[in-house]
């Protein structure tokens, strides 16, 4: 299946970052007819029923998400979730900076499907440049009328806020990004209740991705049906899956979901000279990896879910034979640990735990024991956390060192063992 | 959790197999404990609610994949709950053993080794060894938090019961969670000192030994304590303590966390540190009786026949009206019975509890429940507000209003904004106009210091829904004392007019138990007057006060922990005062000296300690007096002063201060920091109007008299036109410019820079 | 005469049972110029232990206290401040008072001691005239300074002590620092005093 263009088209042909280049390819005209003539239960309607599903990571579908809001009278706030920071993610940042009027749209569009009157986008603290394209977008919006108060005289009133993260990878989870956004330190609430009920500022909430929110602008121009059409049986439409790794071009490319895996690797220019393919990250940092027995099998929420990983993000990282993957866990181990918010145990004292660990098997200085401890802590905490960034933990470690254990055997020091068998004076010793 | 009284749906479910019923809602841990089947918990607590973040409550819900938490998991019908099972257990440990990856294992000194939930459910769940290869991360350890808590940072566990505690329950937001990962510590969130008025809770609800007091550290272990339950008597709120002594040093006191009724199982700080005035070294351990100017240590014995001669020529002079005695509120009830009893016996009738700034103590026939107050859906507060005088109370008005959506009128304040809500208002037809529509439980609050509003008050509240009036007390048991008829009948003198009395010779024997009049009276100067003119001032009390320095015999009294009784609370409630000391050896209690003191007059028949019981347990039984605020009983016959010159300048007004030393906190080096320092607090306006700032150093004069070296405060919430003191601040007595006066703000010295208050 | 000489036969019987015992080997030492060589885990008066650097090793945790089945020790934390650092860490005993009448040298202090700070030491003469002066705290019980044994926690990683239970072996480090072993001690002294040692 060949690279398609849905959000991406015209990215790289014309500045979309002009509002009347944008209006001139039909920018805005879904938002003008989904205010003029359409209920927002209609805009619900049409995203339940075109099959998307959250393009964020968790892949809940769109209109599922909407429908759990309570019908009550208070204020609703739909939250656009522009935090990108999943390892191996790329996509968000580049539809903020290069078509900033179609996320626009799609925020608004999707405000009005959950009849919000104030919508928010959550801006990563690092996306300087994108959080400036946005916001002179965002004034261009305003300026010419298409949000604010009364828009197009039917009376709904709409806006939007642009809020900069500070730079943590916990304010992509939503509860952490409600807190950040309402100025409180960035960590995941406890759930229930969940944010459809008890949201931003305790009130009913609906968090989207910005590739979600996008794609409601193709699906109220084309049709339900349209979007429904391509896809598998419970993955539709098209996604913008980040390429990158040990692939000659990485990059975004757009793709109908339901792509093999061997495909998208093709799409991306396929492997150096050489190279054997050793795995694939399919779903960015939180995901298993995939090897090279599921080359031929669809890129699609069930069948990654069937492969022991997960579609996630997107973000489809491809690692060649001359990959460490010691020094892969380590790195993404790290990582997590780093990203903890520290509220709850298993995240927080089990990545740290593991990030030593492992640092120690990059170093060389691994323990036998320590794999067997490895394999036990990492899936022991998994289930146990607050969130899902202390389950993220376990999923690639555990993938890579089932599949290649020789690489961390190879790490193994016997000597760690001196010293009155007493490891930890072993360790502290060096 | 809700405070709704309708009949809660019940709900059927199954814990470890034991058929359970409970009302909707609750959760799984609460659950539990009906079948007595413990969860183990760190960041769960009952007053602050599910926060989700140790994991060790987990259970397993069958139909469920993943281990749930007990604490944030509500009960449904058919549920099946398996708190005991492999699965649970394997999940614990490993929580367990996450916790203990980097904590330091210092138990042998710390100060919780004993009595910590680390220790008990490692022990009862954990795996005995750990896998753990690498060294712990070192924290920080014995940070210096604020005056009153040091911090451990490696043994925190970071269930941030602490910091939802400043958040949910004192509403003060200083601690917060600093740093993120396995990095986070605990923290002020400006970097202040961790300082306000329930900082000591904190140290009881962590779990492990991260926060710890100053004034226990290192002092003992919780095996060498020996614990008594008893009715704290530092303020009239009345909360249940445990107090633990170590070989006869008071060391500490614990909140009881069941005592739901009164503290809600909170202490204030003075409640739970200041105790160590028992072992002072300043204590009076003699009898002493001044002759040629000098006071001389006396006996027991010769003291009470020296006392007895006095009451008894005096009486036969000049007759039973020169011989008053004041005092009661600092005592139990059977001792405040047993005083009036023994001096009406006598045939005086100049008796009176009411030494201070305080008028009344009974808050009518329509006086509440802390329960009540907190159900309340608007609490009016008319004079000092409860934040320093009767602060655990404060913490249900905070309840209230922050969580349960009372709305709170303050009438005049002479405070600053307070940590909630409010709405100011300056007179009382302003507060009916303020009060929220629909308001069908409404709260007030009164001081019980100024009777004309205390009249007022009880006129406007007349028609207010579900009133429930309060008096918030300067003395713990004044309340009690009034209810034991320690108040003058028609015809005899009060406290004022004992002083006024005495001013013009008329007072022979005045017999003063556990007050400081010259302290904490409104006027310090005329208190002095009066006191230096009676020929044979009586004394009793820990210290050398400035009232007992003026006596003629002074009798060294014991302190609440060191005789038992009972006290009666602002709420009316007879609660228990246990002994857990030794007092000091020639110390006696005021009891004791009543005793020693009737065995003079043959005359009297003494009740037997049954009848006496039951004499103070009939008078506690006994309805309130139904007439309520302001009531013509607790107006004084004496002669009023005349009124202040009116000239340019600050009205004065004295307030309380929850550690002000001018009480038994000053004898305790430890606590020395939490000493007010001698405010000048000013409204933000008025504070423009003079260009201070918080931190000058100002001196305040009032027809003539000095009182130097005050500091600014500024506080915005106060009214405009008035200086707030902190009474009973020895040096710097605020009483010696007499209440109501206008003060002039003369010789500013500015500060440097302007500190916080 | 011959009835005289008849018992004589049965003195000389008697008497070869002392004269065989003078050419035995005698189980009478000359107490107290020399003593008996005591059971390797003999245990008499306790000692406190130092580190290495003079530090105590005590840390005022109270455990001797609590496991001491006779109630013989009393032990009054404090504080170490950055002037008066006493021991590693953060507490030391202000007060540590063994009252050696009540003890019954069973051990279970030593067992308990986390540090290896207290220990019963082989030395047994405790002889005085007032029940007081069995009561020994820090100033009779505490080696002094040089005679500290092993490197204190705070120069190890992780604090914690490696050497924890092999510092009780050591039966004495004071006598150590004073050049002879309690055990040995009669040994020694018996030489000197017959001229064949120094």
């Amino acid at each position: 299946m060949p690279v398609t263009k849905v959000l991406t088209a015209g990215i790289g042909e014309v500045d979309l970052r002009d509002f009347t280049v944008y209006r001139d390819r039909g920018g805005y005209k879904q938002w003008e007819r989904a205010v003029r003539e359409l209920q927002p239960a209609q805009v619900l309607e049409l995203a339940d029923r075109s099959g998307l599903r959250g393009r964020g990571g968790a892949g809940f579908p769109t209109g599922k998400k909407w429908s759990f809001l309570p019908n009550d009278n208070k204020p609703r706030y739909l939250v656009c979730n522009c935090d990108e920071a999943e390892p191996g993610t790329f996509k968000d940042h580049m539809l903020l900076e290069q078509t900033p009027h179609l996320v626009l749209e799609g925020i608004l569009l999707g405000a009005y499907g959950i009849a919000s009157h104030h919508a928010f986008i959550y801006i990563r603290g690092e996306f300087k440049r994108g959080f400036e394209i946005f916001s002179k977008a965002l004034d261009e919006a305003r300026a010419a009328g298409l949000l604010g108060k009364n828009i197009f005289g039917t009376g709904y009133d709409l806006e939007v806020t642009v809020h900069r993260g500070a730079g943590a990878y916990i304010c992509g989870e939503e509860t952490g990004l409600l807190n950040s956004l309402e100025g409180k330190r960035g960590e995941p609430r406890l759930k229930p209740p969940f944010p459809a009920i008890a949201g931003l500022y305790g009130m009913p909430t609906v968090v989207n991705n910005v590739e979600t929110l996008a794609y409601l602008v193709p699906i109220l121009e084309k049709g339900a049906e349209w979007f429904a059409a391509v896809g598998t049986e419970r993955s539709k439409g098209y996604k913008i899956i980040s390429i990158s790794g040990h692939v000659r071009k990485p990059g975004n490319y757009e793709v109908a979901l339901g792509t093999t895996v061997r495909e998208l690797i093709e799409i991306a220019g396929g492997l150096r000279e050489g190279r054997t393919l050793k795995a694939v990250q399919p779903g960015g940092g939180s995901s298993a990896c995939i090897f090279d027995e599921h080359l031929d099998w669809p890129y699609d929420y069930e069948s990654m879910a069937k492969a022991g990983s997960m579609l996630g993000s997107g973000a489809f990282v491809v690692f060649d034979d001359t990959t460490d993957f010691v020094k892969c866990a380590f790195n993404l181990v790290r990582f997590f640990a780093h990203e903890s918010c520290g509220q709850c145990t298993p995240c927080r004292e089990g990545g740290h735990w593991l990030e030593t660990v492992l640092h120690r098997f990059v170093e060389g200085r691994g323990l036998r024991s320590d794999l067997e401890m490895i394999r036990r802590v990492s899936s022991t905490i998994t289930g146990l956390n607050l969130c899902a960034l202390g389950d993220s933990i376990e999923p690639f470690l555990k993938s890579v060192i089932n599949r290649f254990p020789e690489q961390f055997e190879a790490r193994i020091d016997a000597r760690s063992l001196q010293q009155n068998g007493s490891p930890a004076m072993a360790a502290s010793a060096r | 959790m809700s405070s709704t009284p309708t009949q809660p749906d019940l709900v059927h479910l199954t814990i470890d197999g034991v058929a359970v019923e409970v009302p909707k809602g609750t959760l799984i841990v609460e659950a539990a404990k009906t079948v007595k089947q413990e969860i183990p918990v760190y960041c769960y607590h009952p007053k602050l609610g599910p926060a989700g973040l140790c994991r060790v409550c987990l259970v397993e819900v069958e139909g469920m994949p993943k281990l749930q938490i007990g604490c944030n998991t509500p009960v449904s019908d058919g549920m099946v709950v398996h708190t005991q099972n492999a699965k649970v257990d394997t999940g614990r440990s490993m929580i367990l053993e996450l916790l203990l990856v980097n904590h330091p294992l210092d138990c042998p000194i710390c100060d919780k080794g004993g009595e910590c939930d680390l220790q008990d459910y490692a022990m009862a769940y954990g795996r005995g060894s750990s896998d753990v290869a690498d060294a712990k991360t070192s924290k920080p350890k014995g940070v210096d938090l604020g005056p009153t808590i040091v911090l451990d940072e490696e043994r925190c566990v970071v269930c941030q019961r602490c910091v939802r505690f400043d958040d949910i329950i004192a509403q003060e937001n200083q601690l917060v969670l600093k740093d993120r990962g396995a990095r986070d510590i605990i923290a002020t969130a400006t970097g202040e000192p961790y300082r306000h008025n329930f900082t000591g809770n904190v140290t009881e609800i962590c779990p492990v030994g991260a926060l710890t007091s100053k004034t226990y550290r290192f002092k003992s272990r919780p095996w060498d304590l020996q614990r008594t339950q008893t009715s704290c008597t530092q303020c009239a709120v009345g909360c249940q303590q445990m107090v633990d002594v170590r070989s006869g040093t008071p060391l500490r006191t614990m909140s009881v966390e069941s005592d739901d009724a009164i503290s809600d199982g909170w202490l204030c700080d003075r409640g739970r540190y200041n105790i160590g005035f028992y072992a002072s070294p300043e204590r009076i351990t003699q009898p002493l009786y001044r002759k040629d100017g000098e006071f001389h240590q006396i006996g027991w014995d010769d003291a009470f026949s020296l006392w007895a001669k006095a009451i008894k020529s005096s009486i036969a002079a000049n007759g039973a009206a020169s011989v008053g005695a004041i005092g009661g509120g600092r005592l139990t009830n059977e001792e405040a019975f047993f005083l009036q009893y023994l001096f009406r016996a006598l045939g005086v009738e100049n008796l009176d509890w009411r030494a201070g700034t305080q008028r009344q103590a009974g808050p009518g026939a329509s006086g509440g429940t802390y329960a009540e107050l907190e159900r309340a859906d608007a609490i009016v507060i008319a004079g000092e507000s409860p934040a320093e005088r009767a602060p655990v109370m404060d913490l249900r008005i905070r309840k209230a209003v922050a969580r349960n959506g009372a709305t709170l009128i303050r009438i005049a304040p002479a405070e600053g904004t307070p940590n909630v809500a409010c709405i100011d208002v300056a007179t009382v037809a302003q507060a009916i106009e303020a009060m929220p529509s629909g308001a069908k439980r409404v709260a007030l609050v009164w001081d019980g210091v100024d009777l004309q509003l205390g009249a007022e008050l009880a006129k406007a509240a007349s028609g207010w829904a579900g009133l429930r009036t309060y008096v918030t007390g300067e003395q713990a048991n004044a309340r009690g004392a009034e209810t034991m008829g320690m108040l003058p009948r028609e015809g005899a003198m009060d406290t004022l007019a004992m002083f006024a009395a005495a001013r013009e010779g008329r007072l022979d024997v005045l017999s003063l138990f556990g007050v400081n009049p010259v302290l904490h009276a409104s006027d310090a100067a005329p208190t002095r007057a009066a006191l230096e003119r009676i020929p044979f001032l009586v004394v009793s009390d820990l210290f050398m006060t400035e009232t007992a320095a003026m006596a003629t015999l002074v009798l060294p009294a014991k302190g609440a922990f060191e005789k038992g009784g009972t006290t009666t609370n602002l709420t009316g409630d007879v609660l228990p005062v246990n002994q857990s000391l030794q007092a000091p050896e020639s110390a006696l209690s005021d009891f004791e000296m009543l005793i020693g003191l009737a065995q003079h007059f043959d005359e009297v028949a003494l009740p037997t300690s049954e009848e006496l019981d039951e004499r103070v347990i009939g008078l506690c039984a006994k309805p309130p007096v139904a007439d309520g605020f302001g009531a013509g009983r607790y107006a004084s016959a004496a002669p009023s002063r005349p009124a202040p010159r009116p000239s340019d300048g600050l009205a004065v007004v004295v307030h309380s201060a929850v550690f002000a030393g001018g009480g038994t906190s000053a004898h305790d080096e430890r606590i020395a920091s939490l000493r007010p320092l001698p405010h000048a607090s000013l409204g933000a306006q008025d504070a423009a109007l003079y260009g201070l700032q918080s931190g000058d150093r100002i001196d305040l004069e009032c027809d003539g008299v000095l009182l130097r070296d005050m500091v600014v405060a500024v506080r915005p919430g106060m009214r405009p036109g008035i200086v707030a003191l902190t009474g009973g601040l020895p040096g710097r007595a605020a009483n010696s410019l007499s209440a109501g006066a206008r003060a002039r703000v003369v010789n500013v010295r500015k500060a440097a820079a302007p500190v916080g208050v | 005469m011959r009835k005289n000489l008849y018992n004589v036969g049965a003195i000389l019987k008697g008497l070869s049972i002392t004269f065989a015992f003078m050419f035995k080997k005698k189980p009478t030492i000359e107490y107290p110029s020399v003593k008996k060589q005591h059971a390797p885990r003999f245990h008499g008066l306790h000692e406190l232990r130092r580190y290495a650097d003079g530090k105590e090793r005590c840390i005022g945790c109270e455990l001797c206290s609590s496991a001491c089945p006779a109630n013989a020790i009393t032990v009054i934390g404090a504080e170490n401040t950055p002037e008066d650092r006493t021991s590693p860490g953060e507490r030391h005993a202000a007060r540590y008072e063994i009252d050696e009448l009540r003890c019954i040298f069973c051990g279970m202090c030593e067992e308990a001691c986390p540090t290896d700070a207290i220990v019963l030491t082989p030395r047994f003469e405790m002889a005085d005239y007032r029940r007081g002066s069995f009561i020994y705290a820090k100033d009779r019980l505490l080696v002094p300074p040089g005679a500290g044994l092993g490197p204190a926690p705070d120069e190890r990683p992780n604090g914690i002590p490696s050497d924890l239970g092999r510092v009780a072996e050591v039966k004495s480090t004071m006598d150590i620092a004073q050049g002879y072993s309690a055990t040995n001690r009669g040994e020694t002294l018996k030489t000197q005093r017959k001229g064949l040692a120094p």
